[in-house]
């Protein structure tokens, strides 16, 4: 008996040690932008500070972050609707007809580097004159989100029984009538896993938008970057300004948890 | 589904259409791209003004430097540019895109107002392209109390600077410090090259394996090394200067156009009083500190609006605007703001003074001054991290600068300036 | 009704098409410019038009230490963060996988690096590792240890990149891991307890080798990422101090877009799509083999 209340709180030890290493980076940014910048680079540390709102005045009054999260929205929202758009079809197709290729094809996005793409992109949004516009922006987003969208919804159409849209064609539907009047009104969940896990990857994308953005169309990775290129290091700036970008995808994940957690192993633990 | 491709093809292109339409420009438009810089701020400020005395709309877009660059290369390079009036940097910027006509000729503008060895810079074979807005030159920073209390002057030359370091230096405050950054630090090493009779580059052909300036290295290497704050080989001057402000170090050499937010009282725990700036010391051989156009403004050749553009330049790098940057501690380039006692009046004395002192003895280039200046750049910062990592001691540094002529001979090769 | 039997005939080919054309156009097309470029010389710094070349450009990077260093660093970087990521992922899986107060709460923790925006991570690790301020100093100091580089010098910047890797990603490995023991069935696991095994035994001999394919997917997936790590790296170090951070992926942003070498840019793009293609490969070829 009292072996297993020592292996208990030895347990809930561990844990707690998990969830503070898990949570001490957070905690130590949020604290630090609410700090001076006197009191940042005071030695030792200061666990106990009067905090200010100056940080945040600064990113939202005069660095325009609130242009940088609309920017960041637009894109994102674009660029996974666009991708249901054309990979809610390809989805089916693959799990319906067993198209393996296809859906590794597909993946191969998911595989490459960015960067090899990035360059030829700049040159070629450079000639049609779309540099700094959305369109550019979205296009490149997209190739984020299409393979979650793809990946994601191939399992989850493969395990929706087969017989639902058979009998509907049996009744004279044809099949893509049954797949947008029977499959997708089914596919609520899964279309909130794949939606929610590739805004958040699009919302965190840094290099793309690195280059093929600029003032216009600039999104917030880059704006928290060029932020500390910007002046001197102004921690406490550039700390406020990482809270403003990890608060929407944070509080995203925790009003989904359930979809994120089942899109990020989905794949992994089918096998 | 051919509705969803219908729906997604209709999207897709009015979304071309709008970007399109964005990005073509409407005449009595112009499109400006500015750098993230002090005077880029205060240009950005009063274009309202503009518009309104000339009725040109200007679109204007703000990027850090490296950005700016990459920006304008890429664009022009692919000839898809609409920029008409762009900042630009005429030492490091300049060879590159002089050579791929990237900027138009300014034969129109009226120079008389800007020194000669700075035109330099700013003109190419033997035209003018660039009109200098800003100039810097290298200072050292100090804190006047801790100087006081060690019983110490202020260092005139490399042996009293490297003693005073060494006396100042202690576990909470670094005695000196200057950027160890690789390609960052070698503006700010290039002083002390000259100092010691080196440079990088004479007549097209990389000449910094020199033992002058591989002397040079070292006396960096040891001095940061030995004196330095933690870390400094990551450092440019964005970290140093809250060292600074903290009260963590004691001296600190760099441009002097940084004078302005050192001394900003909102940053700083330092008493704002207890700031120095002085003359860069002398070396063992000369005292003739970098002294350059570190920013210009120049009209893209590819612009189909030429006549805007112009008006914008005028105005943009008129007296009137070059008064208001000086009264923000702002070393603009044009002489006759630097003889205007009422303008003078407005600005910190130091800097009337290093300027004077640093014009009449200075060095007008502060790095390799060639069209792969980038990459030149980063080859010598590998130097300068290997000699700070050793404290100047480095067996290897002589081999290594070697080397790295080599490279840099290579690149001049490439694009065909070497030896030229 | 002629045209949608067409329509209903070619489904497999006319439902993935848009988003087939769409891969192709973005990412295809250009990998395959990229190709072309890599035997051009063109150099924007020059002036001078570009040149086909033939290998030119691939000899002249593929020789240069900087590559091959760049090679090393970027292997150095996801060797070590994949081994520790998987490591202590499934340590952490394994002690989780019971029914205990607030787990759920436990695994909402756990998601949060993984959605943590990766640039802003890199930033706020800066200031940990800060030197002179950072609180990384601060704590070795406290426990009397000597004082650290991190980031800022050449024998500690891959470590200390390597940590915030592990820090971001460990908790997937974790959570995919769980999901795998969650989706097991518990009989050989009843069964060995049965048979009297210990549970080190249960441990070794039965779970572990029946969420192997888990785990195993769980790294592919880690591994290409890794290879791949840019954000962190580009937002903390850019490559430096030196080279010394600079993995094939910094390397090519930095020919291409500060130096202006597309030619020999792109040698090195196509080498890190080559190495990022060839390791997938080859892993999921291993996968199919231990599968079967």
């Amino acid at each position: 008996m009292n072996k297993k209340i020592l292996s208990n709180v030895l347990f809930y030890i561990a844990v707690v040690l998990i969830a503070l290493v898990v949570l001490f980076p957070f905690l130590w940014m949020l604290s630090s932008s609410f700090k001076t910048q006197v009191d940042i680079i005071s030695w030792p540390p200061k666990l106990f500070f009067e905090p200010t709102l100056a940080n945040y005045r600064k990113v939202f009054e005069e660095q325009d972050f609130l242009k940088y999260f609309i920017n960041s929205t637009i894109v994102g929202g674009f660029a996974v609707a666009l991708s249901l758009l054309l990979g809610l079809p390809a989805a089916y197709s693959i799990a319906r007809f067993a198209q393996k290729k296809l859906a590794v094809f597909i993946l191969l996005a998911r595989l490459m580097p960015g960067i090899s793409f990035l360059m030829p992109w700049y040159i070629i949004f450079s000639r049609l004159d779309l540099m700094d516009s959305y369109v550019a922006l979205v296009l490149s987003h997209m190739l984020i989100a299409l393979p979650i969208v793809v990946w994601i919804m191939s399992s989850y159409f493969e395990a929706i029984p087969r017989e639902l849209e058979e009998s509907a064609m049996v009744d004279g539907a044809t099949r893509q009538h049954a797949f947008l009047a029977i499959i997708l009104p089914l596919s609520g969940p899964g279309i909130i896993t794949a939606t929610t896990l590739s805004f958040i990857f699009s919302w965190n994308n840094f290099m793309f938008s690195q280059v093929l953005s600029m003032e216009k169309t600039k999104t917030l990775p880059i704006a928290v970057y060029n932020f500390l290129s910007y002046a001197e290091v102004d921690w406490g700036g550039v700390m406020a300004a990482a809270v403003a970008i990890m608060a929407p995808a944070i509080a995203l994940t925790m009003i989904f948890q359930k979809y994120v957690v089942k899109g990020l192993t989905m794949g992994a633990v089918k096998g | 589904m051919r509705k969803i491709l219908v729906t997604s093809v209709a999207v897709l292109s009015s979304l071309c259409i709008s970007g399109g339409a964005m990005a073509q420009a409407k005449s009595g438009e112009i499109r400006v791209l500015l750098a993230n810089h002090p005077y880029g701020e205060l240009i950005k400020q009063s274009i309202p003004q503009f518009e309104k005395q000339s009725g040109i709309k200007v679109n204007v877009e703000s990027l850090q430097e490296s950005q700016l660059t990459q920006k304008l290369t890429t664009e022009f390079a692919t000839k898809s540019s609409t920029v008409d009036v762009f900042m630009t940097r005429p030492l490091q910027e300049g060879k590159m895109f002089a050579k791929n006509g990237w900027y138009a000729p300014l034969t129109a503008y009226d120079f008389a107002d800007y020194p000669k060895n700075i035109m330099g810079a700013a003109s190419f074979g033997g035209k003018p392209y660039i009109v200098p807005l800003v100039t810097e030159w290298q200072v050292l920073y100090y804190r006047k109390d801790l100087l006081q209390q060690a019983g110490i002057k202020v260092p005139t030359n490399f042996t009293e600077l490297e003693a005073a370091a060494q006396k100042l230096n202690s576990e909470a405050v670094a005695g000196i410090a200057s950027r160890g950054k690789g390609a960052a630090a070698v503006t700010q090493l290039s002083s002390y090259v000259y100092n010691y009779g080196g440079q990088y580059l004479d007549k097209g052909t990389a000449v910094f394996d020199s033992k002058a300036a591989v002397d040079a290295l070292r006396f960096y290497g040891k001095l940061l090394g030995t004196y330095g704050p933690k870390g400094v080989t990551s450092m440019s001057w964005e970290n140093i200067m809250p060292l600074f402000q903290a009260g963590k170090v004691a001296m600190w050499t760099d441009a002097s156009v940084f004078l302005g937010q050192i001394i900003d009282p909102s940053k700083t725990q330092v008493p704002v009083e207890n700031f120095g700036i002085a003359n860069f010391p002398a070396g063992p051989k000369t005292n003739a500190p970098f002294i350059v156009s570190s920013w210009g403004m120049s009209v893209a050749q590819q612009s189909k609006k030429k006549d805007l553009a112009m008006k914008f330049l005028d105005w943009a790098t008129s007296k009137e605007m070059a008064i208001k940057g000086m009264v923000g501690n702002i070393t603009m380039a044009r002489s006759s703001v630097w003889s205007d006692e009422v303008v003078l009046s407005k600005i910190n004395p130091g800097l009337i003074e290093t300027r004077t002192f640093a014009a009449k003895n200075g060095t007008p280039v502060d790095r390799p001054y060639m069209s792969a200046v980038g990459e030149a750049r980063d080859l010598i910062g590998e130097l300068i991290i290997e000699s700070i990592n050793t404290k100047g001691t480095s067996a290897n540094l002589e081999k290594m600068a070697k080397d790295k002529v080599n490279q840099v001979n290579g690149l001049l090769k490439d694009t065909g300036e070497y030896g030229k | 009704m002629s045209q949608s039997s067409f329509t209903e005939r070619n489904l497999p080919v006319l439902f993935p098409l848009p988003a087939v054309i769409f891969i192709a156009l973005l990412m295809v097309f250009p990998v395959l410019y990229t190709l072309f470029l890599s035997f051009t010389n063109w150099n924007l710094t020059s002036g001078m038009p570009a040149k086909i070349v033939g290998f030119d450009s691939y000899l002249r990077v593929l020789t240069e230490p900087r590559f091959l260093d760049a090679v090393a660093r970027t292997f150095y970087f996801t060797v070590f963060a994949v081994i520790i990521e998987v490591v202590l992922g499934v340590t952490i899986a394994l002690i989780l996988n019971r029914a205990f107060v607030g787990k759920s709460i436990a695994k909402l923790l756990l998601l949060l690096p993984l959605v943590a925006t990766p640039v802003a991570v890199g930033i706020v690790f800066n200031l940990f590792y800060d030197p002179t301020i950072g609180l990384a100093n601060f704590v070795l100091s406290s426990l009397g240890l000597p004082q650290g580089h991190w980031i800022s010098s050449d024998s500690t910047v891959i470590p200390s990149l390597i940590l915030v890797d592990v820090w971001q990603w460990t908790p997937m490995i974790t959570l995919i891991v769980l999901a795998g023991l969650a989706s097991l069935s518990d009989e050989p696991v009843e069964a060995a307890r049965v048979d009297g095994a210990s549970e080190w035994q249960i441990l070794r001999y039965v779970t572990i080798p029946m969420v192997m394919p888990v785990i195993l997917t769980a790294m592919i997936l880690r591994l290409i990422d890794a290879l791949k790590t840019f954000d962190i790296i580009f937002a903390m170090t850019g490559g430096g101090p030196g080279y010394a951070s600079e993995t094939l992926n910094i390397m090519g942003f930095k020919y291409s877009f500060e130096y202006f070498r597309m030619g020999q840019s792109a040698v090195v793009l196509v080498a890190l799509f080559l190495i990022v293609f060839m390791c997938s490969l080859a892993i999921m070829k291993a996968r199919a083999s231990a599968e079967n």
